[in-house]
């Protein structure tokens, strides 16, 4: 008993709370998107956010060799998957969605983690020699490439750069040295032409119109517009819940999920908004803080990479609802309406607990064959 | 080994270092953030704040004027009106009721209005407006325009109404408009965002309803504190729809729609008589109900509602439709505006159904007026040639039936330009018989039956033109030759729109092409019909036949051609009930004293001049009676007022 208690106190208490909480807010927000009404959205997102504790808690239960040792698999399973996608897949205008029974399931979301995952294993064997070879860091980049661009011919634009930036990041902390980084970089702007070739007409359409909102007010270039609007005059202390005219007359456009944010900013002002981006940094903090703590690389990876893609997400968010960076479709994780990609914070969340109550064991340890 | 540690320590700095600069790139970047966010809702708050108001109450999408219709002449068939309604937002008036009832004592407002109003201002947002009222009259106007500026939260707005001033005259023709269905919302949900939008739901205004419809445009006003219009900032003004052109002739249809509507019977004009006649005459009820007042007089001597049916002119030349009337027509002003449910009711339970298109739409026998199909198909066929005799005993026996012509005494033998124009029946049976189905089918085809018509009109039928096939398809059975005989005169299966009648008279006087009808005069392509492929040998003799039922000494409609210029023409006499046997040896009764819904339907196909032929006319008159002493007449006289407007 002592024992377990012990291993309780270890938990990340502050991040778990947190996060709790921007559910809580998550759920409130998207009350007020459905003007005052639980449904269809505000109840779904509690029930989904108990649903995502359960997960939590299933994979705190798992060995940490398990994961550690099934990375790859779970890495190949969820390439399978993307792949099967384009078969089997549905949406509008886009194959994003597979049916599983009544549930449908957007497979991009958890390919993340499965990125970071296999990332993490495959640092976690390399020798501190081979850290400093530059062929040690091909097939890492093989492992973004592949998921990237079968979630970008999906096509979803916003989580085929999340994935990429997130692996970058991953990569970045298992610590390239910095020569490479500026060939990378290098390599990168060459390929930019190639990537504006490939879009899709629609995408072209929301970068152009990113630079020139004002051209097309009735559409894409309206929900900026309008999204500007929202924010700007909800001011310091904001209008007020559930009354932002804005959003509550539908001028702001999918405000129960990419605009979220927005609407919050409306009826909350700048010191709601403030709030939210505190309590995001408070959880990426925390995350890198425990990274610390962790003996294995491994488990560090694994943070840093968690930690990474959230603030990856809260970031693009953001800066697209206040119109720095063009609308891709990216939504504000835990608050947002959405199934998929709420489960994933909540599993992402189980993995980096599991690092933390295992902190003690080193690499080699990892590597031990689970039936001894 | 020592060495390895020490790496490995390194690495694992390394990282710590790496986290630390991640950490420092995120705490930048969220800096950023927390900045942007202070430019937005501190450093340009009141500017935001300015556009949030004006979304609130003002800014708006602009519903563009929808493009306007005219006939040939430029005469308005279908235009728009501005108009304004008055509407209040509480969030601004403070005090709703105290403001409705200071608007009560500058507009017609009603007790219930304001409790209306306050009821449905109660059940939304207090800064979304509620409208007062709407269509203000001129007086309301200038009541309001001189005090409403003392009001808060009260505003104007201006909007179409669409008008057709032809009403009844063009009702079919233009279609109308009427408020998006939500299926058209599904379709592209932007409309919805268009006050007032008005989409064309038949007719013209539905076959040009992309080209009619305008570009939507955005206008954002200006508001200060107290709710009062600064300025108006026009972001994007409205495009109006393009205009459309029709070949139609204003006066033509006018003079059609009247004709047609008038018969061969009396206008009532004496009050007193209407009175009586109504009061004792169900179906001149409701014919009035319907807004439809024309009595008339008939050779009976009973007061009896106005004809219906269609007529139709066409330019040979170009196709071009100068009249296509339906009768009894609707008004479509109706429409434009929120239908009344009296008003839709007296359209529907109408016992002649005014909503029907007859011209595209209405599916008739085509009768004997199909007689010029099977005598060109016969002549093609080599079944018969110019004088090949066939002897009329006034009726025919097949099989064990008894067929009969219409002239029971017989016409004796005749050729086919006779029995053309005496509408001999035996002669059509025979010939019929003889040339067999498919080939009168094909012949019906090149002259457009059973086709449509080219006019692209939403809802235009496309009849029945039988053969083999068809029959076997749609009965499951096999065709027989009684099939045949009965086809042989235009009835049984074969059912035409008065549409595709003109088109068949229009090609058999050209001759030459496929005459195809249009309706839109803006269309400039140039008119090149396919040809016709029918020899010109078979088509003298039919059209010598159509002469002679004008021109010639027996001739059906010998009484009714056109001195100046001359008619060729056939008429036709449909039957709607079938004759029994009793009927028949008791003694046909005439159709003037059968009840309505018995009598024949009046058919005549004609074009002029009889040489170098330039209009083809058809009238089709439901339970007219004949096709010679009811249609024929109706038929030269529109062509002859035609030939006046137009000239030949």
């Amino acid at each position: 008993m002592r024992f377990f208690m012990t291993r309780l106190l270890q938990l990340p208490w502050l991040t778990i709370g947190c996060v709790l909480l921007l559910s809580l807010i998550g759920a409130l927000a998207l009350y007020s998107a459905s003007q005052g009404s639980w449904s269809p959205w505000a109840e779904r997102h509690i029930v989904r956010a108990a649903a995502g504790v359960v997960m939590m808690i299933m994979i705190l239960v798992i060995p940490i060799r398990y994961i550690y040792q099934s990375s790859y698999l779970i890495f190949v399973g969820a390439l399978i998957i993307l792949l099967a996608l384009q078969a089997i897949g549905f949406g509008q205008g886009a194959t994003r969605w597979i049916a599983i029974g009544p549930l449908n399931f957007q497979p991009s979301e958890p390919a993340k983690l499965a990125v970071v995952l296999a990332l993490a294993r495959y640092f976690s064997a390399r020798t501190p020699e081979q850290m400093n070879s530059f062929w040690t860091y091909i097939p890492a980049f093989v492992m973004v490439a592949l998921p990237f661009s079968l979630v970008l011919v999906q096509p979803d634009l916003g989580t085929s750069l999340m994935i990429m930036m997130g692996g970058l990041i991953v990569i970045f902390s298992a610590g390239i040295p910095f020569r490479y980084i500026a060939l990378v970089t290098m390599a990168a702007l060459a390929s930019m032409p190639l990537l504006w070739a490939n879009l899709y007409d629609y995408q072209k359409q929301r970068i152009l119109t990113f630079f020139n909102p004002e051209d097309d007010l009735l559409g894409a270039g309206f929900q900026i517009t309008q999204s500007k609007i929202a924010l700007g005059s909800g001011g310091i202390f904001g209008k007020g819940f559930l009354m932002g005219s804005q959003s509550q007359l539908n001028y702001l456009p999918e405000k129960q999920t990419d605009f979220v944010f927005t609407m919050i900013g409306e009826e909350f002002g700048l010191i709601g908004n403030l709030v939210i981006l505190t309590i995001y940094f408070l959880i990426f903090y925390s995350i890198l803080r425990l990274s610390w703590r962790i003996q294995h690389r491994f488990g560090r990876l694994v943070c840093a990479g968690v930690s990474g893609m959230l603030f990856l997400y809260v970031f693009v968010n953001v800066a697209m609802v206040t119109g720095l960076v063009p609308v891709v479709g990216v939504p504000l994780p835990l608050i947002s309406y959405g199934g998929t990609a709420m489960l994933t914070v909540f599993i992402a969340l189980g993995l980096v607990n599991a690092m933390a109550l295992n902190s003690d064991l080193e690499d080699e340890d990892l590597r031990l064959s689970i039936r001894r | 080994m020592k060495n390895k540690r020490k790496l490995k320590k390194e690495l694992i700095q390394r990282m710590g270092r790496r986290n630390f600069l991640v950490a420092g790139g995120q705490t930048l970047l969220g800096v950023l953030l927390a900045g942007r966010l202070y430019q937005l809702q501190i450093a340009q708050n009141e500017g935001w704040t300015r556009l949030s108001d004006s979304n609130q109450f003002n800014v708006r999408s602009v519903t563009p004027a929808r493009g306007r219709i005219f006939d040939e002449k430029n005469r308005l068939l279908a235009g728009n009106t501005e108009t304004y309604s008055l509407s209040i937002t509480p969030l601004q008036a403070g005090n709703l009721k105290r403001s409705l009832y200071q608007l009560s004592q500058l507009v017609d407002l009603k007790e219930k209005d304001i409790k209306d109003i306050i009821e449905q201002a109660s059940r939304q947002p207090r800064f979304m407006a509620v409208t007062v009222k709407d269509e203000l009259t001129q007086r309301d106007l200038s009541r309001l325009a001189i005090r409403s500026p003392l009001m808060n939260g009260v505003s104007f707005s201006k909007r179409y109404r669409r008008i057709y001033p032809q009403a009844h005259l063009t009702g079919h023709i233009t279609g109308y408009v009427s408020p998006v269905t939500p299926r058209e919302l599904d379709e592209d949900p932007r409309w919805g965002r268009l006050p007032n939008i008005r989409t064309g739901k038949v007719g013209i205004e539905q076959a040009l309803e992309h080209n009619l419809r305008g570009a939507p445009g955005l206008d954002r006003i200006e508001i200060n504190a107290r709710g009062k219009a600064v300025r108006i900032i026009n972001d994007k003004s409205p495009v109006q729809g393009n205009d459309a052109r029709l070949t139609l002739n204003m006066e033509v249809q006018a003079y059609a729609y009247n004709r047609l509507r008038a018969g061969n019977s009396e206008i009532v004009t004496n009050t007193a008589d209407i009175q009586r006649a109504l009061q004792s005459n169900e179906e001149l009820r409701s014919h009035f109900a319907a807004g439809d007042n024309l009595v008339l007089r008939d050779a009976n001597d009973r007061f009896v509602p106005g004809e219906s049916g269609s007529a139709i002119v066409m330019d040979i030349r170009n196709g071009n439709v100068i009249s296509m009337v339906s009768a009894p027509s609707y008004d479509p002003n109706q429409f434009s505006e929120r239908l009344l449910t009296r008003d839709w009711k007296r359209l529907s339970n109408h016992p002649r159904t005014p909503l029907l298109n007859r011209a595209i739409s209405g599916l008739y026998a085509p009768g004997s007026t199909f007689k010029m199909v099977v005598a060109a198909a016969a002549l093609e066929a080599g079944v018969i040639t110019e004088s090949t005799r066939y002897k009329c005993e006034g009726n025919m026996e097949f099989g064990d039936r008894k067929f009969h012509c219409w002239f029971d005494d017989g016409h004796q033998s005749l050729n086919v330009k006779q029995a053309l124009e005496r509408s001999c029946d035996i002669y059509f049976y025979e010939i019929a018989l003889k040339t067999g189905i498919n080939r009168i089918h094909d012949m019906a085809k090149r002259l457009g039956l059973g086709a449509p018509s080219g006019l692209n009109l939403p809802f235009e039928k496309l009849g029945i033109m039988p053969n083999r096939d068809w029959k076997m398809e749609n009965r499951g059975t096999v065709w027989t030759p009684g099939e045949t005989i009965v086809a042989g005169i235009g009835q049984g299966f074969v059912l035409t729109t008065p549409m595709q009648l003109a088109v068949m008279t229009a090609r058999l006087a050209d001759g030459k092409k496929a005459v195809t009808p249009r309706l839109f005069a803006d269309d400039d392509s140039p008119v090149d019909f396919a040809p016709l492929n029918i020899s010109q040998s078979v088509l003298k003799v039919v059209k010598k036949g159509m002469e002679q039922v004008l021109n010639g000494p027996l001739g059906t409609a010998r009484r009714y051609d056109l001195d100046e210029v001359g008619l060729a023409g056939k008429t036709g006499t449909v039957q709607v009930k079938r004759i029994t046997k009793e009927q028949r040896e008791a003694g046909i009764i005439d159709n003037i004293d059968r009840p309505w819904k018995e009598r024949d339907h009046a058919l005549f196909v004609a074009y002029a001049p009889r040489k170098n032929p330039r209009y083809a006319a058809v009238v089709v008159v439901e339970h007219g009676g004949s096709g010679s002493s009811m249609a024929a007449p109706i038929a030269r006289d529109i062509l002859a007022q035609t030939i006046k407007i137009k000239g030949v």
